[in-house]
């Protein structure tokens, strides 16, 4: 066969069963992997070469991964990888250009597997998307030969193709990959804090590519409340990746460092910059006191909170904003304090909810203040999502925390439902003293029905069901001048078991004016009743 | 959580233990290990101050009971410290503790 067979033996009817051979429509049904593997079939076949071999770019090593070959298989099998600018496939890849070798022993070609399978002429194109670059196409013959003009541009056809196809898998996967992380990096469910309301939406924009923005909200050991939301800037694995270990950062720094929102967020910021140089990030950071009575909040370069309080409407927390984390030289930040009266609705959001190509960010935050009403926080969220986002799809991540401060009117029962676990005794005791402090209950009367209630709940925690767990009900109401609290279990009760036990209903005695203890089959329920005067009326 | 602090200083054989925080079945047991850890075999006096702490029940109580016990077999002596009038003091008070072990208000405030 002579050297130059491909480019002079083929007339125009060849070349266009050529062309429809790598552009036939049917081969738009096959998989990613089954479609290169056709198309280099075919192309070898067309080309009457030896070997035909896709690599792709991995963009942060800069090297050429070998995906897919016909002919030099083990190219693949030993995931090959050669360095941009070097060898055959990365001087094709730097130049971007296609690149012809009619004999490889005078020629600069690093790969091993080419050599040993002695190929003697090769014919590279790159794929490209765009200015793009996505990796190598390339094909060989085992007997010098000279690939012409005509062989460079049907390759280069094959390799639109492949581009094209691998385009569209590489975002995919990325895209999925990115999905699955920020899913798994945001919380799964926020606390139920007695006494609170909360409620949020996420959206992921960007035709589904991921973004960085967080949201977050945890209680501290001390009674504090912690909420945030923040946004990575840029998209995709990266920022998502980022965004998890910064939500982390925040729970770790909020554990260390207690209640100044300032603080946490300047560990953030020495944490982006010392580990993620390069990588920005804007926050709130809102710390509610144990009372829920004022919150604590201090702003990275991220829009304020609305408050709706049901005196006039909404408004903006007149906080000062501090630089973003991550880019500027450290500064002092700011902690502003605002009160948060009983029944308030607070939200957080991210900047994707307010900010919208072509609509001046006033406009769209006046109707994010006129979205903000003192409702429940589910119906707050989902007013706040029908009138900023509506059905036009949000280009960008959209993050919204709505926290309302649900505060009984001094009259209202108080009723928890906790799972009975010694961890949540902490949560039902804070609950009843807010609860007692709003009913203006004496301080010395408060203690005694907290330790009643405490040793009431540690009952249930401890006696009343076995490992599967459950819950335990307390209620308070105020039957003045009285406030009966009632205990309730659904599990069978066993007796104390171990030393020392059983001291707690002694106690429940000792401070309280009636106990009774009603157990069924179907549960025990705990009726204490004592008499509690007013604080603003010492007797 | 609860959370607690445990609070040691050692002056010759006398242990003075300050707890601070709040103490129930969620914690009791490490506040338990904690307070045993810093009584060594060479003490002669122990003292408790509950002073800081803001909430405990029966399971503090316990845990004082069960220390009063090993006091008492150890011949190592024990006080508790509860300021008068804090919650501490009460629930110790009605939980029979003081017919065991001292009970007294911190120094300082007593003398004030």
């Amino acid at each position: 066969m002579s050297p130059h067979a491909a480019d002079t033996r083929k007339g125009a009817a060849d070349r266009l069963r050529d062309i429809e051979a790598v552009t036939d429509a049917g081969l738009a049904r096959l998989s990613v992997d089954d479609l290169l593997v056709e198309l280099l079939d075919r192309v070898r076949d067309i080309l009457n070469a030896d070997t035909a071999a896709v690599l792709l770019l991995d963009r942060p090593t800069g090297q050429l991964v070998a995906t897919a070959a016909r002919g030099i298989e083990e190219e693949v099998y030993q995931g090959m990888r050669i360095p941009l600018g070097s060898g055959f496939a990365g001087r094709v890849a730097a130049g971007q250009q296609p690149v012809a070798i009619d004999d490889v022993q005078d020629a600069d070609v690093v790969n091993p597997v080419l050599r040993q399978k002695g190929i003697r002429s090769l014919l590279g194109v790159p794929l490209l998307v765009g200015d793009r670059l996505l990796g190598v196409l390339h094909v060989g013959a085992l007997v010098p030969r000279r690939f012409g003009e005509a062989d460079v541009d049907l390759l280069q056809m094959v390799a639109d193709r492949v581009a094209l196809a691998t385009q569209a898998r590489l975002s995919e996967t990325e895209r999925r990959a990115a999905q699955v992380l920020q899913r798994s990096l945001l919380p799964e469910s926020l606390p139920q804090v007695p006494g609170l309301e909360v409620a949020i939406r996420y959206i992921a924009g960007g035709e589904g590519d991921v973004g960085g923005d967080w949201y977050d909200m945890f209680t501290l050991p001390s009674g504090w409340v912690c909420m945030t939301v923040g946004d990575v800037v840029g998209r995709g694995l990266r920022a998502a990746a980022v965004m998890g270990r910064l939500r982390s950062a925040v729970r770790a720094y909020a554990l260390a460092t207690r209640s100044d929102p300032a603080a946490i967020l300047d560990r953030i910021d020495r944490m982006l910059r010392q580990f993620e140089p390069g990588e920005m990030a804007t926050a709130v950071l809102a710390l509610l006191e144990p009372s829920f009575g004022r919150l604590h909040v201090s702003l990275a370069g991220h829009p304020a909170p609305v408050v709706a309080t049901g005196a006039g409407p909404a408004t903006y927390l007149d906080v000062p904003v501090d630089p973003p984390l991550g880019v500027a030289p450290p500064v002092s930040r700011r902690v502003t304090t605002v009160d948060l009266l009983p029944g308030a609705v607070v939200c957080l959001y991210s900047d994707g909810l307010v900010e919208r190509r072509g609509v001046p960010l006033d406009a769209r935050l006046g109707r994010l203040r006129e979205a903000v009403t003192v409702r429940s926080a589910e119906e707050v969220c989902t007013t706040v999502m029908v009138q900023l986002v509506g059905d036009d799809r949000p280009t960008d991540d959209v993050a919204l925390l709505t926290v309302r401060r649900l505060d009984p009117p001094s009259a209202e029962p108080l009723e928890l439902a906790v799972p009975a676990v010694a961890s949540s005794l902490r949560d039902i005791r804070a609950a009843a003293k807010r609860w007692l402090t709003t009913i203006d209950a004496r301080p010395e009367d408060v203690m005694d029905v907290l330790l009643a209630i405490g040793e009431a709940t540690s009952n249930v925690v401890e006696h009343a069901y076995g490992p599967k767990g459950g819950l335990v009900h307390v209620r308070l109401e105020l039957q003045r001048p009285d406030v009966v609290v009632t205990v309730r279990d659904n599990g069978r009760w066993r007796s104390p078991r171990g030393d020392n036990r059983g001291r707690g209903t002694h106690i429940i005695h000792a401070v309280t004016d009636e106990f009774t203890t009603d157990r069924r089959s179907n549960g025990t329920e705990v009726v204490i009743r004592r008499r509690v005067g007013q604080a603003g009326s010492r007797s | 959580m609860t959370t607690a602090v445990v609070d040691v200083t050692v002056d010759d054989g006398n242990v003075r233990i300050a707890v601070a925080g709040e103490v129930d079945l969620a914690n009791a047991a490490a506040v338990e290990d904690q307070i045993v850890a810093a009584i060594t075999n060479q003490a002669t006096s122990v003292s408790v101050d509950l002073g800081e702490v803001d909430y405990m029940d029966s399971a503090g109580m316990r845990l004082l009971f069960s220390l009063a016990s090993r006091m008492a077999g150890l011949q190592i002596a024990l006080e508790v410290v509860a300021p008068v009038g804090s919650s501490a003091r009460r629930l110790v008070e009605v939980s029979g503790l003081p017919s065991f072990v001292a009970l007294r208000p911190p120094l300082d405030r007593a003398a004030g």
